[in-house]
């Protein structure tokens, strides 16, 4: 446990870690402001198809859906921001030259890896919630509260989440964005325990979340076939808990995927650490 | 040959007098309509809107309407509000002979009363013009069926049941069957989902009314903060 600590205490202590969470505060707080000043614009633009049928009444654009929104926008580079810590936490100590020093000390190598990812799961959690929070006070204060209107995920559809399930729905929304990025996390881990610089980890991250991402989205049939095989198809699983129903089935697969892919790659990383040559 | 010709002239003839009858048949309901509602100032009303729209999962909306023909409207509700725009609100004097090529189109029976069935097409062509057809109880001058169709191929159905409130007969329930276009908004998409091609919705919305208040003095002031500008359009 004090071995724990100690790793936070080390990853706190970086100005390095509060990039991730200085870049939030910004891009959240110039959002929301941006948004609050064009929000007739945004209000037509978002409910333009719905427009055509409907006279539209009530606060639309209120601080649930700038949560949404934010989230569907910031979701693809959160991933760079924990690459940043991730993918420094174990080869940083290569690069300053501490990590000789800290494996001849007497706690096992074992102990000090998982101390390690321990902590990047530590400061991915802290990222997300620091999102969320960024999010959704802000949002609250400055667009008030209301039902959510979400596009149903991969569907053609409206769905309307009734105020009062939003706050519930919105928690275990962000519990599984932490899941999700975990799995990001654990890459840049495994990445940051193979080399002994941090720009490969961080820069592999992001070029692994990328290429994915791209084939994953490509419309032929080739990438389509390949889409159930890569991990980031299931990194949007916390939008699930937005649609009517909430598809749990969906959830629980997901859950299980990014569960196996995060554990699978701290094992490889664990195995790595182990055998890591620190004489040469 | 000369029958021919004696045909083609006797039969226009014989029949103009129909037509010309059946024109202004059309034109004397929708007077009656106006002259009927002459005497509405303004009314309020409960109004719920039941969902049935395929791919359009939203609760039972409940809101007040606040309304004072010709154009003026207001909603009052705490939580987000639908409402309908063909159909959706009881408007009659949006049908003013004016403001339409009235064309009558047949005389038939509604639940035992006769009605006529007319066509009409807004003397001002917009963009997204829209045709009407209104199937009118000439009994008791009720507007009982309206179908819109627009240039863009939105289609409308609206069925309307009335009630008696204070010597008026307002709807207490609106059946609407719609089938229209619907294109996916850029802005309500996910980040990196690619577009749905645009596919026609088809549906079901129950408007319900209760609890009218009419001619109650209703002030413009109540009107000046939510009234949709579109409702001025005569949508």
């Amino acid at each position: 446990m004090k071995l724990l600590w100690l790793e936070i205490y080390k990853t706190f202590s970086r100005w390095r870690t509060y990039i991730g969470f200085g870049f939030i505060a910004l891009i959240v707080i110039l959002t929301e402001v941006v948004m609050k000043l064009s929000a007739v614009e945004i209000v037509n633009r978002m409910m333009r198809s719905a427009q055509k049928d409907f006279l539209i009444f009530g606060n639309v654009l209120n601080g649930w859906f700038v949560t949404a929104f934010i989230m569907n926008s910031l979701h693809f580079h959160i991933p760079f921001l924990i690459a940043l810590v991730a993918g420094d936490i174990v080869s940083g100590e290569a690069t300053s030259g501490t990590v000789r020093f800290l494996l001849i000390r007497p706690p096992s190598r074992y102990r000090i890896i998982t101390a390690k990812y321990v902590t990047t799961l530590f400061y991915t959690t802290g990222l997300v919630i620091f999102l969320g929070l960024m999010c959704i006070l802000p949002g609250l204060a400055l667009f008030g509260s209301g039902d959510l209107i979400m596009h149903q995920y991969g569907k053609f559809g409206i769905v309307f989440i009734p105020e009062v399930e939003i706050p519930v729905r919105m928690l275990f929304a962000f519990m599984a964005a932490i899941w999700s990025m975990t799995a990001v996390a654990s890459i840049a881990f495994l990445l940051s325990t193979l080399v002994e610089n941090s720009i490969g980890p961080i820069v592999g991250t992001m070029a692994v979340v990328i290429v994915f991402l791209v084939i994953g989205n490509f419309p032929f049939d080739f990438f389509s076939a390949l889409k159930p095989y890569l991990f980031t198809t299931y990194m949007v699983f916390w939008q699930r808990f937005l649609d009517d129903p909430i598809p749990w089935q969906e959830i629980a697969k997901s859950t299980t995927i990014l569960g196996l892919h995060s554990l699978g790659l701290f094992f490889i990383a664990f195995g790595a650490y182990a055998r890591k040559d620190i004489k040469s | 040959m000369k029958k021919i010709l004696l045909w083609l002239v006797w039969v226009p003839f014989l029949l103009s007098p129909g037509l010309l009858q059946a024109q202004e048949e059309a034109a004397r309901s929708l007077d009656a309509l106006q002259k009927k509602y002459s005497g509405l100032k303004d009314y309020t009303v409960d109004v719920n809107v039941h969902f049935d729209i395929e791919g359009f999962k939203a609760p039972d909306m409940q809101a007040k309407l606040y309304c004072k023909p010709p154009d003026r409207m207001k909603i009052e509700s705490k939580r987000i509000f639908f409402l309908p725009k063909e159909g959706g609100t009881f408007n009659p004097s949006m049908f003013n002979k004016e403001d339409f090529e009235v064309k009558f189109l047949e005389r038939l029976t509604v639940e035992g009363r006769n009605a006529v069935k007319l066509r009409l097409t807004p003397k001002k062509k917009r963009r997204n013009g829209q045709d009407f057809i209104l199937t009118v109880d000439t009994d008791r001058n009720l507007i009982r069926e309206m179908n819109v169709s627009s240039f863009e191929g939105r289609e409308v159905k609206a069925l309307i049941e009335y009630g008696h409130f204070s010597d008026f007969d307002l709807p207490t329930r609106i059946e609407l069957h719609l089938d229209v276009p619907f294109n996916e908004s850029r802005e309500i998409r996910d980040f990196g989902q690619s577009a749905q091609p645009a596919k026609r919705v088809t549906g079901r919305v129950e408007i319900t009314y209760s609890n009218y208040k009419v001619n109650v003095g209703l002030s413009d002031k109540i009107f000046n903060e939510t009234t949709p500008s579109k409702l001025k359009e005569g949508s």
